[in-house]
């Protein structure tokens, strides 16, 4: 079960350039052909830099930086019996490539709940402030992992 | 590619356009984990899902259901104008499985000298199951 003396630990800092070719692949993995991702002439005449990171691209730091894993290990929450409850994300500005993000995953809660069944569950929440390369706010990130026991 | 939408163009019960996505194949998932770098075998093993209890094989991620709904989101509102996504996930997804992302207008205000919208989105298979339930926010310019 989630070590619950650990609410308010923070991890060492995701560092992150982000890719063009990176920002592309996870579309084209979702599926979403919108040009905006792809083609700096659509994108700069939308009104953006160059293409923006799509909705969703914060979970490639996260993941293939092995961040999110290292963390559940260091919780002590069991792998094989842990789903991801709710993801969400504040953004403050786009994401381009070129960009350095960097954040630090923080342990905001560990609550434990009773589902339907009647079985306990771990609930855990992890945040994450994102900031760029100039240490502006680009985005927030909240998930939430639910341990079944 | 979204066209602008304005704050007037937009009220209370206004739905979002509906995104009908092709039904999964497994394929996807292992696409999906490259370019994510989620590679719980979960998603991509049949022999491990089926370990851990599910006994059809594997489940799409659930990031990936929520890719979909972004695209569904982004479709319609800009990217830059989109300032929060949130979604819970509710059912698992497996392949075969073809989704639908609808969402609707639930709040319109104007604050802090933003014009704000709050919109409520759904994701559902083919028989209707629920697989993601959430809500975004999203500043919209005027016309003015």
């Amino acid at each position: 079960m989630a070590d619950h003396s650990k609410v308010g630990k923070e991890y060492p800092a995701v560092t992150w350039e982000v890719e063009r070719g990176k920002i592309r692949e996870l579309v084209r993995a979702i599926g979403d052909f919108d040009p905006v991702y792809v083609d700096r002439n659509v994108a700069v005449k939308e009104g953006y830099k160059d293409c923006p990171a799509s909705p969703t691209f914060l979970t490639v730091p996260m993941m293939w930086s092995s961040s999110m894993p290292g963390v559940i290990t260091d919780l002590a929450i069991n792998f094989m019996m842990v789903l991801h409850g709710e993801e969400e994300y504040e953004y403050y500005q786009e994401i381009y490539p070129g960009d350095v993000i960097t954040a630090t995953p923080r342990v905001a809660a560990i609550e434990e709940k009773i589902n339907k069944s009647g079985k306990k569950m771990d609930m855990v929440t992890i945040e994450l402030l994102y900031l760029n390369q100039r240490g502006e706010k680009v985005a927030r990130a909240r998930s939430l992992l639910v341990e079944r026991k | 590619m979204a066209k602008q939408i304005y704050f007037e163009d937009i009220n209370v019960g206004t739905e979002m356009p509906k995104l009908v996505k092709s039904p999964l194949v497994k394929l996807q998932h292992v696409i999906y984990a490259g370019a994510s770098g989620d590679f719980n075998p979960l998603h991509v093993d049949d022999d491990f899902a089926k370990a851990v209890g599910m006994k059809d094989g594997v489940i799409a991620h659930g990031m990936l259901i929520m890719g979909f709904v972004g695209q569904a989101i982004t479709s319609w509102i800009s990217k830059k104008d989109l300032k929060r996504f949130g979604v819970r996930f509710a059912g698992m997804t497996r392949p075969g499985n073809s989704i639908t992302v609808t969402g609707k207008v639930i709040e319109k205000k104007t604050h802090g000298g933003l014009n704000l919208i709050t919109c409520e989105v759904t994701a559902v298979d083919e028989t209707g199951d629920v697989k993601v339930t959430g809500s975004f926010d999203a500043a919209l310019p005027t016309k003015g």
